[in-house]
Order: C-alpha cells, then structure tokens, then sequence
C-alpha cells in the first residue's frame, strides 16, 4: 500500500469567526421561537412542544456518542480511536442538556396528561405510582446525574492517560464502560418511557425505549460523520482517512437497518393483533399524520439502504456527508412524530418556521459546548495502545 | 495492518502454516478412538428411539402428546424456538463476527457453522411434526393445486416457512463455501486414492488460484452482509408467531429483538459447551485459547443482560399498561402453577451470566462449561415460561387447563440431542473442525511468536 | 511453446516482494496460489473487484419483486380470503416473506456465479502442479504464452526473486 503524504494536523482553535457562525445561528433560533410566539401567536402546546422535542434531541447526541465510545471500548476495538476525541467531547454535552429540559418544565401540564391530577380517568389512576410529577422529576434527576458522571469521568480518565499512558486508566476506562453500560441499558430506557411514551400516556409498548435509542444511536453517528468530515477536510484529524469513514458509513447504514427493522416490528405487531388500546397510536399518525408518517421511513431507512450500500458510498466523503445529514434530519422527523400528535394534535401541529428555525439554537449551543471541549484535550490519544492500530488499518 | 502488541494472541505454541495443516486435520486423519465410537453408538441409539417416537406420533396421532385444547403448543413448539435459537450463534460468529472484523472467530466459525446447520435441522422436525399429519406436510408450500387455494401469507407460521428453509440453505451454502478451500487442502494432503478422489469431488477442484481466493472474499463478505439481517429475521418471525396473537404474555413489541439476542445466548452458550470439550478432546488448544472462551464470555454477558433487561421490561409494562390480564399473566408467571419455571428460568439466564462481570470467571474453563450447561437450561425454560403459562392461563378462566408432556414429547426430544449429536461425530472425522485457511490468514497478524510480549496473568493454556 | 515455469514461496512477504519485483521487469504472472488469501495479493496483481456483489443485488431485487408480487397476486386475485379483516393487500404481511425469499435468491445466486466463473464444480478436475499450495507454499505461475521471453528466461526471472524449486512444465496448459 503506497503511504499518503498525512499532512501536518492543525491544531483545533475555537476561532472568532467560528463563534460568530455559532452565534448568528443561536440568533436564528432566537427569531423562530419569537415569531412563533409573538407573531404566529402558536398555541401554547406548540411552542412546549418545540422546546421539548430540542432539548431531547440535543440531548440525544450526546449520549449517543457516548454509548458508541463505550461499546467500542468494551469490544476492544482500535479503529475508532482517532476520532474517539469527538465522542468523548460530544459526551460532555450531556450535563449541559438539563439546562434545556429545566426550561420546558413549564410546558410539561400541555404536554402530558398525566399531570392533569384533578382530571384523570381510571387508567392514567392506575399510573399515578409511576407517573407523577415528583417522582418523574428525581428519575429525571437521577438519570442526568448517572449520565453526566460517566461522561465526564470516562473523559478525565482518557485525557490522563494522554499524560501519564499507564495501563490502569485504560483499565479502568473498560471497567467504568462497563458499569456505564449497564446503567444506561436501564436509564435510556426508563428516559424513553417518561420523556416520551408518556406523551400518550394510554398507550405503551415494550419495544418503545429499543426503538427511541436506535433513532438516538443513529443520529448520534450522523452526526461524528459530520464532524469528522469536517476535522479531516481543515486537516484537524489528517490521520482520519476513507476506512475511518467506511467504517462509520457501515454504522449508519447498518443501524439505519435495525432502526427500520424496530419500527417494523412494532407497527407489525401493533397493526396485526388491532388491539384498538395498541393501534390508536398509528391509527391517529396514519390518518392525520401520513405523508410524514411514512416520508419518516423513506429518509431514515430507503434513503440510508440504497444510498450507502455500495462500498464506494461509505468511502466518500461526498455521499457519506449527505446522507448522515439527511438521515439526521430524518431522526429529527422521528421525534417530532413521536411527540406532535400526543402532545400538540393534528389541527396544530404542523412544520413551520419554528420548527425548522428553532434546532439551530440548540446546534448552536452543542456545537459551542462542543468545540470547547475540544478544544482543550489532544485531537487524539495518541498514547493509546490502539493508536497505530487505528491509523493503519484496511478495510476488505 | 499493524497489530497492537497489548493485543492477546490468537495462536499459541510455535506454529506454522504445516502445524496448522496437520493440527487441524490430525482428526481426519487419524483411525477414530474407542470414545469416539462410544460417543456416536450412544449418539445413534437416542436419535433412533426418537425417530421411532416420531413415527408412534405419526402413526397414533398428536393425541400421544399433553398438548389439549387450552394449551396446543407444549414441548414441541418449546424445543423448535430453543433448537432454533442456538444455530443462531454460528451465523453470528461467522457473518456478524466478520463484518466486525473479529480475528478470533477463525478458529470457531467453521464448527459453530456446523452447529448451526444441525441445529436448524433439529428444529425443523418439530414444526413439521407438531402438524399431526405428516404425510399432508407439503400443504404449506405454496403451490397451484386443483383446489387453487393458497397458502395464508398473512400467518407468522408461514413467514416461518420461508425464514427456516432460507435460514437452512443459506446456512449451508455459507459453511460449504467455506468449507471449499480447506476441503481442498485435505485432499492435497490425503494418501488414498478413492479418498482424495473424495475430498477432490468435495472441493469442487478447489486449486487456491488468486483470482479464486478474490472472489471467495468478496462472497464470503457479501453472504456475511447477507446472513447479518437473516439471521436476525429468522428469529424475529419465530418471534413473530407468539407476538402477533392478542394473547397476553405473546402480544408484546419486545419479542423480536428480545428472541434474537436470547437465540444469540443460548447459541454462544451451545458454541461453548462444545468448544471447552472439542478442544481438549482434539487437542486443539493452541487455536482455541481461552482467550477466545473469553471473548465469546462477553458475548454472553452483552445477550444475557439485553434478556434481563428485557424480562424487567415486560415486567414494569404489564403494571404499566393497566391491562388487567397483562398483569395478571406475569403474576401468574412468578407465583402460579408454574412458578418453578420461572424461577428456574431467572435465575438461570438473569442472575448466573452476571458473573462474568470478573475477568477470572470468563477465563475459567470449568466455570464457563458449567455456566453454559446452566444458560441452556434457562432458555429452555423460558420458551417453556413464554409459551406453556401464556396459554394455560388467559383471557377465560373457565378455559384454564395444565400442560404435561407425555413420554413420547420426551423420547422426541431426546432424539433431537440424539441427531444432533451423531451429525456432530461425524463431523469432526469427515471435515476440518477449524477454518484452515483463516486460521492461517491471521497467523502472521496474531500468533504468539509474531505479537512478542507474552500477555500478562495468562493462565496455563494447559486447562 | 506452452511452457509453464513455476516456483513457490514460503511466506506471504517474500511472495509479495516477488511479485512486484517480476511486474518491474514486465512480466505477466498467469496465477498465483496460496493456502490462503494473501492480503494485498489483489491489488498488487491489480485483478478488478470482483462482480460478484452485483450478481447478488440483481438476484435479490428480482426475488423481492417477484415474491411480493406473487404474494399480491395470491391475495387479489388468486383467492382473496378475509383473514382477520386484514386488508387483501396486506403490505406488512408481505414483508417477512419477501425479505427472506430476497435473501435466499441473492445468495445462492452469487454462489452459483462464483462456482461458474471460477470453474469449480462437482468433478471439476483442477491442475495442480504443487500439492503443497493448499498448505504452506505460496506458488507463481508463468505462462511462456503470455510473454515474450522463453522458458530460461522466465526460469531465471523467477529464481531471481527468491522462489524455491523453480521447475517447469512443457507442453499446452
């Protein structure tokens, strides 16, 4: 194999014109949520909604990311080391994320019934143990501190071991992955059921975290294609090269895969038993929410499927690029299926401005929240007994 | 491609391409040994007692079975969905572990593949004879016949039809591809005449061309693509005949990856029974290290926890649902007639995975062979839990009834193990229990004369 | 005339240095055989990707289309039946069968295309001139046929990239 010239990395700064971006982008987001508000007079449950769905998705690439360093650390793999910085400062993102849910909270009586403790029939009586504003708010509580711990802890330890190599951090590095795993198997789940399920709080379904984590997962990786697209172009990870990329393309496709596969077999099951308690939650998105409804198929798996399938696709950067921002923005139609006709309706619900303008707020802020951890560690750990592995590998 | 030397080696002993050759094959080679003889007459005496019960059932109907009208699926139905799921763990080790690039399944793939196909054809039986009348089996294929009606492609049983018969040759037809090369091997090295001209017909004139061994890697990469989402499908549409009832305890939207990473379980729990005993027995142990027994150790306790977090899962959502009969069935479950199982069965699959968190019991041989024997027995009784306490207990008190099975189900059964276990005897002589070629591929990468510094607290390989 | 010179190697290093040692001086390897496949062996050899892939997405694009018809056709017009008030055309009950008919179609049908392409078969005698290529010895193959020099020549050629046992063969191969 002929050795490419690696150019020199560029070390990260977090630049003036680069928070200038950031910052016009915040303002963009600034100006939907006012219009929606002032201007388009939005009711009220639309608006909550937004803040909501935003907040979750902010949340959800960070702690997607951090699953996907993680599980590569478990399985002992070494090619994604030379982009494991940027999962470890997109996990740093996620103690940051509470700071949005805290400012839906006053929007929580239009989301979820449940919290209408006068008026509730005997079915949402019978979750009141579970589904009660107190406890919901120390799960909540829990779940950000088990995830902010890890987050910030699993990146301390990698960034001594920058310092000081020793085998003990990355000891501890798997030990930590492993607990971290387990809690998050459980928490992730038990977030799905109260951020998300209960939205429709008659309804359930025992695939429903599976299927919210596959979607989180997803985007998660979209959104490391992107940026590690963007690092390798400004020659910030030069040692980054077309297998770190293919094998990236081979997550999203793959899981691309498995999340339509979860959104099947719950619609099957669903739709085939017609159990009305069961299917009232397809019927309301098949008979008010079509086109979406399926376009949210097309994006997030026809497009991925057919798109990525051939091995050329996952190894440029075009295509590779495209795709992660269309299935990104799919997995953000996902959410807002999964929220806008429980908590908002058909007659109000809609894509407009404020849907459209208000995640550039929240990119902006991760993407801030981002850099500034970036910023502050070694672009890769290059102290890593993987390290020569990663950067010297070849894909079949 | 750099190997990092941290990294454990996957060959020990000083071996080279030759030792691996006559390692491999000194099985093949050499006249089978009395335990050999002992294991396949014992092996052949169960599947025939087995077989004779099949034809009593054919003969005197299902009515020689415990199945009745409230509970029509026993022990059958038990037996097909666990034999089922562990043949899912050759196609994990051989597609999955591939596309994930994981050197170590080179020394288990090929068996665990083997395992597969034997494991798929055990399972096969009991659908076609849970059906009663044998001789009318071929009503589920979907041909034009003089009374033009069809098959009913909106029944799961069907989708069954389709998921196993593909699932089987497609097993086949990635195990033999595989086989090819190394069947060629064998006849390059084989004295007989009418033996090589075996092994050569075998081979299909395998001559390990380049140009051949190109496009092998590219099949062999594609069918990995392929078996991938196979594999998982199959099991989700076994899965697929309990969840799409509205029975509660079946209806639920977790069963098809909750099947799928039980099937993977109780597979690698099987992969191991096997390997810890193969590998003595072949004298195999410089291939199949305890490293490997600890990484497929991981795979367990990955598949076992995603079970357990299952189990907890339908749990909290029977309360959840407020559905009276969702929470009644797992009460039931927990504290009914059939309790026992349910105990059996969590402790089994939930609690005794989760000792290998410690690093010293995944590369404990003994506690590892014993553990697996333990998995098997919980993933029995947990297709066991799922489908006899669903239906013995749900919507109708009045039409609640107990399942026993009758000696014949029993007989059956055995003869499964029976029939697998023959199909495996005769494996280990006729074909190379390892991959040669793989094996060999990864030598140069992953022997322990080529990775250098030994791996610390490494036990004797002599366990 | 025909004449095949050959020699082999015993490690894939020393097979690979040869073999770009011999395409320096340009000259055309009929085979190369080894045990196993030899990493970068393709590219060095500059074989074209295998067409393979694409013999699978056919077969498996004419197995969907033709199972989830045949599905459609058996419940629309073959014998419509009402199975639970489930629709005729019942879209998600085709899926499971279509997937695996599409999966079954693919993979054999690059199996087929393999084994034809390579002519491999049932009874397919190949032409083995070194026993050991299934073991440990790493063989290349030159065809006087293919290039211009004569059976010395490509004798020596060989010998001077190290092979082992350099013999040849006469004759039409």
């Amino acid at each position: 194999m002929e050795k490419k010239e690696i150019p020199d990395a560029v070390p990260f700064r977090f630049e003036k014109k680069l928070k200038l971006w950031l910052a016009i982008a915040a303002g963009v987001g600034v100006i939907a949520l006012l219009w929606a508000v002032f201007i388009e007079q939005a009711p009220a449950s639309r608006i909550w909604a937004n803040l909501w769905m935003n907040a979750l998705m902010f949340l959800f690439l960070g702690l997607g990311a951090l699953f996907f360093w993680t599980v590569n650390t478990l399985g002992e793999s070494s090619w994604q080391i030379n982009i494991q910085r940027i999962m470890e400062s997109m996990g740093i993102t996620i103690p940051f994320a509470v700071i949005f849910f805290i400012v839906a909270f006053p929007g929580m009586r239009n989301l979820f019934e449940w919290t209408h403790t006068g008026q509730l029939d005997r079915l949402l009586q019978e979750k009141t143990p579970y589904l009660n504003i107190p406890f919901w708010m120390f799960r909540l509580a829990i779940y950000f501190a088990l995830w902010s711990f890890f987050a910030v802890y699993l990146r301390k330890i990698s960034v001594k071991n920058d310092f000081e190599p020793h085998e003990k951090y990355l000891a501890r590095l798997r030990s930590t992955s492993g607990w971290f795993m387990v809690i998050f198997a459980i928490t992730s789940f038990m977030a799905a059921w109260d951020w998300l399920m209960s939205i429709d709080a008659h309804w359930f379904s025992t695939l429903y975290g599976w299927y919210i984590f596959s979607g989180m997962f997803v985007a998660a990786v979209a959104v490391i294609i992107l940026i590690t697209i963007a690092f390798k172009k400004f020659n910030i990870l030069p040692n980054v090269n077309e297998e770190h990329l293919h094998d990236l393309g081979k997550y999203l496709f793959g899981f691309s895969i498995f999340w339509a596969y979860l959104w099947l077999s719950q619609y099957l099951l669903i739709w085939y038993s017609n159990i009305p308690e069961e299917t009232v939650y397809y019927v309301e998105r098949i008979e008010h929410f079509n086109s979406l409804f399926y376009l949210n198929l097309i994006v997030n798996f026809t497009v991925p499927f057919f798109a990525l399938m051939t091995r050329n696709s996952k190894r440029q950067t075009t295509i590779l690029a495209v795709v992660a921002l269309i299935v990104l923005l799919g997995h953000y139609l996902d959410l807002w299926l999964a929220i806008m006709p429980g908590a908002v309706g058909h007659e109000a619900a809609k894509i407009g401005f404020l849907e459209i303008g208000l995640p550039f707020f929240y990119l902006a802020a991760f993407l801030a929240i981002f850099f500034i951890s970036f910023e502050k560690a070694k672009p890769v750990p290059e102290n890593h007994p993987y390290f020569i592995e990663s950067s010297e590998y070849e894909n079949i | 491609m750099h190997v990092s030397p941290v990294r454990e080696p996957l060959i020990n002993g000083e071996k080279s391409y030759k030792d691996i050759t006559n390692d491999v094959m000194a099985p093949i080679r050499a006249k089978p040994g009395k335990l050999w003889f002992v294991g396949l007459g014992i092996s052949m005496l169960v599947m025939l007692v087995g077989f004779a019960m099949i034809g009593y059932t054919v003969w005197f109907g299902i009515g020689t079975w415990g199945v009745n009208r409230t509970i029509g699926w026993g022990w059958g139905i038990t037996n097909f969905v666990w034999w089922v799921g562990i043949g899912h763990a050759g196609t994990f080790i051989s597609a999955i572990l591939l596309l994930f690039r994981q050197k170590w399944r080179t020394s288990i793939n090929r068996a665990a593949e083997a395992m597969t196909i034997f494991a798929v054809m055990c399972a096969g039986l009991f659908p076609l004879i849970h059906m009663g009348r044998l001789p009318l089996g071929f009503f589920i294929l979907p041909y034009p016949n003089t009374r033009e009606l069809w098959v009913n492609f909106n029944s799961p049983l069907l989708w069954d039809v389709f998921a196993i018969t593909a699932y089987l040759l497609v097993s086949l037809l990635f195990w033999y591809m595989g086989l090819i090369p190394d069947l060629g091997t064998i006849r390059d090295r084989m004295k007989t005449l009418w033996k090589k001209k075996v092994y050569n017909f075998l081979s299909f004139g395998w001559k390990g061309s380049a140009r051949h061994w190109q496009r092998h890697e590219s099949m062999s990469l594609i069918l990995a693509g392929l078996a991938a989402p196979l594999v998982l499908s199959v099991h989700t549409i076994v899965s697929f005949d309990f969840a799409t009832s509205v029975i509660p305890g079946w209806h639920t939207t977790i069963f098809p990856p909750y099947f799928v990473s039980g099937a993977v379980f109780s597979g690698f729990a099987m992969v191991l029974t096997l390997m810890i005993v193969t590998r003595k027995v072949l004298n195999l142990q410089e291939y199949i290290t305890v490293g490997h027994v600890e990484s497929m150790n991981k795979v367990i306790i990955a598949t076992g926890s995603i079970v357990g977090i299952a189990y907890i899962t339908e749990l909290f959502m029977a309360w959840y649902s407020g559905v009276e009969y969702e929470r009644y069935a797992f009460l039931n479950r927990a504290m009914g007639p059939y309790a026992w199982a349910y105990w059996i069965m969590m402790t089994c699959n939930v609690i005794s995975p989760q000792l290998l968190w410690f690093k010293k019991l995944r590369r404990n041989l003994t506690f590892t062979f014993v553990l697996s024997i333990f998995i098997n027995i919980g993933m029995w009784f947990e297709r066991f839990v799922i489908v006899v306490t669903s239906l013995h207990r749900d919507y109708l008190p009045s039409s609640w009834s107990m399942y026993k099975p009758t000696w014949v189900e029993v007989a059956i059964y055995l003869g499964t193990f029976g029939l697998f276990f023959t199909l495996f005897f005769l494996f280990i002589r006729v074909f190379p229990v390892i991959a040669l070629a793989e094996v060999k591929s990864v030598l140069r990468s992953s022997a322990r004369k080529f990775i250098g510094k030994p791996v610390k607290n490494q036990p004797s390989e002599k366990q | 005339m025909g004449a095949i010179v050959y020699g082999h190697f015993t490690d894939e290093p020393d097979l690979l240095k040869a073999v770009k040692e011999l395409q320096n001086k340009g000259i055309r390897i009929a085979d190369v055989r080894t045990p196993f496949p030899v990493h970068g062996l393709d590219k060095a050899l500059k074989y074209r990707r295998s067409h393979l892939p694409k013999v699978a997405f056919i077969a498996g694009v004419a197995g969907a289309v033709l199972m989830f018809y045949f599905q459609y056709w058996v419940f629309t017009e073959g014998w419509p039946l009402n199975f639970g008030g489930k629709p005729y055309f019942s879209v998600l009950s085709f899926i499971p069968g279509t997937f695996e008919i599409t999966i079954l179609f693919a993979a054999f049908a690059m199996g087929i295309a393999f084994l034809v392409r390579s002519n491999l078969g049932p009874g397919s005698i190949p032409d083995i001139l070194d026993e050991n290529v299934t073991d440990d010895h790493f063989q290349i193959i030159l065809s006087e046929k293919e290039n211009r020099l004569s059976e010395t020549e490509l004798s020596e050629a060989l010998s001077a990239t190290g092979a082992l046992d350099v013999k040849h063969v006469n004759g039409e191969k």
